[in-house]
């Protein structure tokens, strides 16, 4: 089989991290090809270099045997390449065949040709199984149906090279199961695939080869996936056989309960959602893209609201109009999934950063903040997080990632939260780093804290959890009391996953 | 058919239609003279200058930018079109011709300057605003150009019944505007650009291309209105343009456009001007404070932007 | 700093292609604009660091100038209280724009634009378009105030605003608050501060200023002119967005400098100025103005990449 596509010692910065470091990747006609990694190890950026989003700093990348250098996206649809990204990318107030279209609208005599549109469209929404009218305007869809457009906007470019950036991480099985068909049959006809995931059943059920990235390297590179065993792929991504990190013993006390929800319906579409978090335990929230966690978490912080239900905080019906008074009169802090645009003021300093949630109790007369209380105040956060920072007056925009996270995770211990909800703490962070995060969080429950960590990763979930709540669809699907066995704890958790669709 | 009938219901433009359908009534019953020949006359001739100068700020709305500097481009074009006739003695078709070129290159600057530096489009053209403007009164030193040519006069002064010759011009840029924006790609593309600018740039568009050709549409746009303002005024004013700013942000946002870019309404819009131009008619009529006018035009941006979140708010809620 | 600089080498530019630059009289009068300059500068920047803008500065000033002529000259108020009820009549207003920007959630540019017509509309209607002209000694002498021969008390007024800013946003909790939100709406609002308060709060403050400024002026003119600020208030827009953009306050909001937009007016009234002296023309000042603004920009842009260029070298 011959190589369409060869990228060869691929390099790129961004400013503080090294997102590729020499990675080498080939791509043979007639084959899927699985491109894993942690979050974090640079596969994005991988896909970001075939689709002239990013240019390399260094390295070559061939198509069809020839050196090309993508000047934009366009270029890389040019020579035959077209991507699913991670990010979603549609224009919401167009019709679904015009987005699936977009990057080639028919016309005739000048003028968009619409019926034409819709037809070539409606083919593709076809072959997914996926029924909505290609009239109807994208931003009415759900999550999974837009990423299904998304799926069929690259598909219809009928491109020999198709990249897929965790196509599947907010459908449902059964779409999956359509998709994939789909998948193979193109295969089958010559095209070559790249399938990005981190599930791995999907993997193995799916691709015929691996490589692997970790920290921006190649950790192997275009292994037959019939020649290697789950367990070893794992290696490869984690760097050592272990996934679960040994944390030790956190015995709690079951009686204190730090928040309760009683049949909590949002203004976001939860509906009978109920839960209890007690003091030193650590309750897992599992659930797809889209399937409403980080959102329960908002709604629970006065960013929505709850509409109804109850809300107990410490054994009190509670309240909360507003982030503030969630803060300052519950004592409940949120690190957001998005530590750029939602946790951290990346313009600002360390100090700024940290300090943001006691500004108010650190304040004398007519709001007057002397400096020196602040950095007293804060410093020593530095030092227990061990944030790498050369001052606290570093703008954060210039720390690494994980040291960012730490940042975030230092303001809610400054401000003293009882409660503490964690969304997808470990995302983009360096494998080190992550285990110090692990063990932070881990400490902190062990301290008393009550802390409701709301993750997609597995492993992490069953290292860290004394519970885990499994979510879809903006509701509890069940719960699963956690023994921190890998393959025990993933199988329950798929089977409330599967249960809903079925149901 | 009822499908269709709730479709043009729901339609950004159609409580406008209403709102100037009433009010037309309205004043019709208040003064008959709203309808007389003369009357009509003038509306239609407020209505040809104002659409055009609404068209131009709404082709910059549609890519999520902003265009401060339309009323100067319009300003710096009809003293040179005058001026260029008067002092050089240049034929009006050339005149005209210098004044598309010229504004076509002052779009060009202020779109390849916006792309290129990436600073806000607001700044830019806040500082060419100050530029184009600048070169029109250090050129005139604010004394206006006389000597136009007979045959531009006619042609501003022209009408057949109520309906001026001029509004030929803006007709035809209306239904130009509007099969950009509905029925060519590249009326889409611009949209795509307003309305989420890294997922067009994923789809192959390319940004900067669609962005430079929509400041210069919008110059363009705005060096027509000056041109015809100076027909109008039978003389080349250097303070043309210069009351443009609201107007052209009014009329759009009246007309349902998003100022985050993506969604604008040419039939919209031309309502839009419709309403402004009533009110301004009426309180004439009426015989009321011209200032009223300015006083209104900011309560119905305002009223304008509130319904148009509201009704956001409401097709989320329903969705 | 860069422009502390560059405003030294005009200064001497100037001053030795034209004597009369330095004369104590032209240095009167061109600290008189200067200080004026700063405050609606100051009132700009305020909102700048909320990510917002306030384009109704202009049509504030005079419509709060205005009530203060009348609480002068028709009323008799006292010099002290009236300027007072001018400042918060503003403050009243900016609070309005804060108001309608939080509630209607759409950018502060539209609700502005929309107010800054309302605003100048109803000040004419009320006003009927006619100035108070006799207003009291006391006032229209705060104008004619002059230290060591040269210096117009407008720049030490300005300068003491400027010291109690900075103040404000840097060691107190409220402008520190004002400017995380302004940095990072969504953090902020998720760090527990109050997002909507710092808004409605950083509009009331402009609102207050351009009063200020427009007292300023008024007492230059010896009058309260409904004109002072042109057409709606347009003719402040240059100098209200130029000393803060200068200045290196951010557009995007969350970052401010009170040095850098002082020195930024005091920059363009000092070529304004300087121009008008070399007999350039009073028509180009304008233009050259707007290339000031556009190269000042660009020349940050540049900076900022350059600066991205060597982090990512290393
Ligand atoms: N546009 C960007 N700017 C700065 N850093 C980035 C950017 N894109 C990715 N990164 C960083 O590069 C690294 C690799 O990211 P990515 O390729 O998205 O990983 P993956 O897709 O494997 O999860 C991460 O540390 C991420 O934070
Ligand atoms: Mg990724």
């Amino acid at each position: 089989m011959t190589a369409v596509l060869e990228v060869r010692g691929a390099e790129k910065s961004f400013p503080g991290v090294k997102a590729l470091d020499g990675v080498d990747f080939v791509l043979r006609a007639g084959e899927i090809h699985a491109l894993l990694g942690e979050n974090g190890a640079g596969k994005s950026t991988l896909i970001k270099i075939l689709t002239g989003i990013h240019e390399p700093d260094r390295g070559e990348v061939r198509v069809f045997g020839q050196a090309v250098h993508f000047a934009n996206a366009r270029a890389a649809i040019e020579a035959g390449i077209s991507a699913v990204h991670q990010e979603r990318n549609l224009i919401p107030r167009m019709s679904v065949a015009e987005n699936i279209m977009l990057e080639n609208l028919p016309q005739r005599l000048g003028f968009v040709d619409y019926a034409e549109v819709n037809r070539q469209a409606l083919l593709w929404l076809e072959r997914l199984g996926l029924e909505v009218a290609p009239e109807r305007a994208v931003r009415t869809l759900s999550v999974a149906q837009m990423q299904l457009v998304e799926i069929a906007k690259a598909l219809v470019l009928e491109a020999k090279i198709l990249l897929m950036d965790e196509p599947t991480a907010s459908i449902t099985p059964h779409e999956t199961d359509v998709l994939f068909g789909l998948l193979r049959q193109l295969r089958d006809q010559g095209a070559a695939i790249v399938f990005v995931s981190h599930k791995l059943e999907e993997v193995f059920a799916l691709c015929d080869t691996v490589t692997v990235l970790r920290d921006g390297r190649n950790a192997c590179h275009a292994v037959p996936l019939a020649e290697i065993d789950r367990a070893a792929v794992v290696k490869f991504m984690i760097g050592r056989e272990e996934r679960v990190a040994k944390l030790g013993t956190k015995p709690f006390d079951a009686t204190a309960t730090a928040l309760r929800l009683e049949d909590v319906a949002t203004s976001f579409g939860h509906a009978g959602v109920s839960l209890e978090l007690r003091r030193g335990e650590i309750l897992g929230l599992y659930g797809l893209v889209g399937a409403g966690r980080s959102e329960l978490a908002k709604a629970l912080l006065g960013v929505g609201h709850v509409t109804g239900g109850r809300v107990e905080v410490a054994g009190k019906e509670a309240s909360i109009p507003d982030v503030t008074t969630a803060l300052h009169r519950y004592r409940i802090g949120y690190i957001s999934e998005d530590r750029k645009a939602e946790g951290l003021i990346l313009i600002h300093d360390v100090a700024s950063n940290i300090g943001v949630t006691i500004w108010r109790r650190l304040a004398g007369m007519l709001g007057w903040l002397a400096e020196g209380r602040v950095r007293r105040a804060v410093a020593p956060l530095v030092d227990k997080l061990q944030v790498r920072t050369p001052s606290l007056r570093q703008r954060v925009g210039n720390l690494s990632g994980g040291n960012q996270q730490k940042v975030s995770v230092a303001k809610w211990l400054a401000a003293e939260v009882d409660i503490l909800i964690v969304d997808e703490p470990t995302v983009g962070i360096d494998i080190k780093t992550k285990t110090d995060l692990h063990e932070l969080i881990w400490q902190l429950a062990k301290d008393g804290k009550a802390i409701l960590l709301i993750s997609s990763d597995m492993p992490e979930m069953v290292a860290l959890a004394d519970r885990i709540l499994v979510m879809g669809g903006f509701r509890v699907l069940g719960e699963v009391l956690n023994d921190h066995d890998y393959g025990r704890m993933s199988r329950a958790i798929m089977a409330h996953i599967h249960e809903a669709e079925a149901a | 058919m009822t499908d269709r009938l709730r479709a043009l219901a729901l339609a950004d433009w159609f409580g406008l239609l209403v709102v100037v359908l009433v009010a037309g009534a309205l004043l019709a019953f208040l003064q008959p003279a709203f309808l007389s020949t003369y009357n009509i006359y003038v509306l239609l001739l407020s209505f040809s200058l104002w659409v055009l100068v609404a068209l131009a700020q709404m082709v910059i709305i549609a890519i999520g930018q902003m265009n401060l500097s339309v009323g100067a481009i319009g300003g710096l074009v009809a003293i040179t079109f005058a001026g260029t006739m008067e002092v050089w003695g240049l034929p009006i078709p050339l005149a005209v011709l210098l004044g598309l070129v010229l504004a076509a290159l002052c779009g060009l600057f202020n779109g390849v300057v916006t792309h290129v530096s990436g600073i806000s489009a607001f700044i830019i053209t806040l500082a060419t605003l100050s530029i184009f403007k600048g070169i029109n009164i250090g050129i005139t030193e604010a004394q206006p150009f006389y000597a136009i040519p007979d045959a531009v006069k006619a042609f501003g002064a022209a009408r057949l019944g109520g309906v001026p010759y001029m509004l030929v011009v803006p007709a035809l840029a209306i239904v130009g505007v509007w099969l950009l924006f509905n029925r060519m790609v590249l009326g889409r593309q611009i949209l795509a650009v307003g309305a989420n600018r890294h997922a067009a740039e994923l789809s192959g568009i390319r940004v900067g291309r669609v962005v430079v050709i929509a400041h210069v549409l919008s110059a363009v746009l705005a060096a027509t209105a000056g041109m015809l303002a100076v027909a109008r005024l039978q003389l080349g004013q250097p303070t043309i343009g210069d009351d443009w700013l609201i107007l052209s942000f009014a009329a759009p946002v009246i007309g349902g456009a998003i100022l985050a870019g993506g969604h604008v309404s040419v039939i919209g819009t031309c309502l839009g001007v419709v309403i402004v131009t009533l009110i301004n008619n009426a309180l004439v009529l009426l015989g009321i404070d011209p200032f009223f006018v300015q006083l209104l035009l900011g309560a119905l941006i305002l009223a304008a932007v509130m319904l148009n979140r509201w009704r956001e708010r409401r097709r989320e809620a329903l969705a | 700093m860069g422009l502390a600089l560059l405003i030294v080498v005009l200064v001497a530019i100037f001053a030795t292609v034209n004597p009369g630059f330095a004369s104590p009289f032209n240095l009167f009068s061109l600290t008189r604009v200067m200080g004026i300059d700063m405050v609606i500068g100051f009132s700009m920047m305020v909102v700048l660091v909320t990510g917002g803008l306030n384009l109704a500065v202009g049509s504030i000033g005079v419509a709060a100038v205005m009530v203060g002529g009348w609480a002068m000259q028709v009323q008799g108020v006292p010099v002290l209280p009236a300027m007072a009820m001018a400042v918060a009549f503003g403050a009243f207003l900016g609070w309005i724009n804060g108001q309608l920007t939080v509630r209607i959630g759409v950018h502060s540019f539209i609700v502005t634009l929309a107010t800054m017509s309302i605003f100048f509309g109803a000040m004419i209607v009320l006003t009927k378009a006619e100035s108070f002209n006799a207003l009291p000694g006391a006032f229209v002498d705060l104008g004619r105030l002059r230290y060591w021969g040269f210096v117009s008390g407008m720049l030490p007024a300005a300068l003491i605003v400027g010291v109690g800013l900075w103040l404000f946003f840097n060691r107190t909790s409220l402008g520190r608050e004002i400017l995380a939100a302004g940095a990072n709406l969504e953090a902020a609002r998720l760090s527990g501060i109050r997002v909507e308060r710092t808004i409605v709060v950083a509009h009331a403050m402009s609102g207050g200023l351009a009063a200020l400024a427009g007292l300023m002026l008024a007492a230059r003119n010896g009058a309260a002119l409904p004109s002072m600020a042109g057409h709606i208030g347009m003719s402040w827009l240059l100098p209200a967005f130029l000393a803060p953009v200068l200045g290196g306050t951010l557009l995007t909001g969350g970052v401010i400098s009170v040095v850098g937009t002082a020195l930024g007016a005091a920059m363009v009234t000092i070529i304004t100025n300087g121009l008008l002296q070399l007999q350039v023309g009073e028509f180009w000042v304008q233009m050259f103005l707007g290339l000031i603004l556009l190269a000042a920009v660009l020349l940050d842009r540049l900076r900022g990449v350059m600066a991205e260029r060597r982090r990512q070298v290393r």
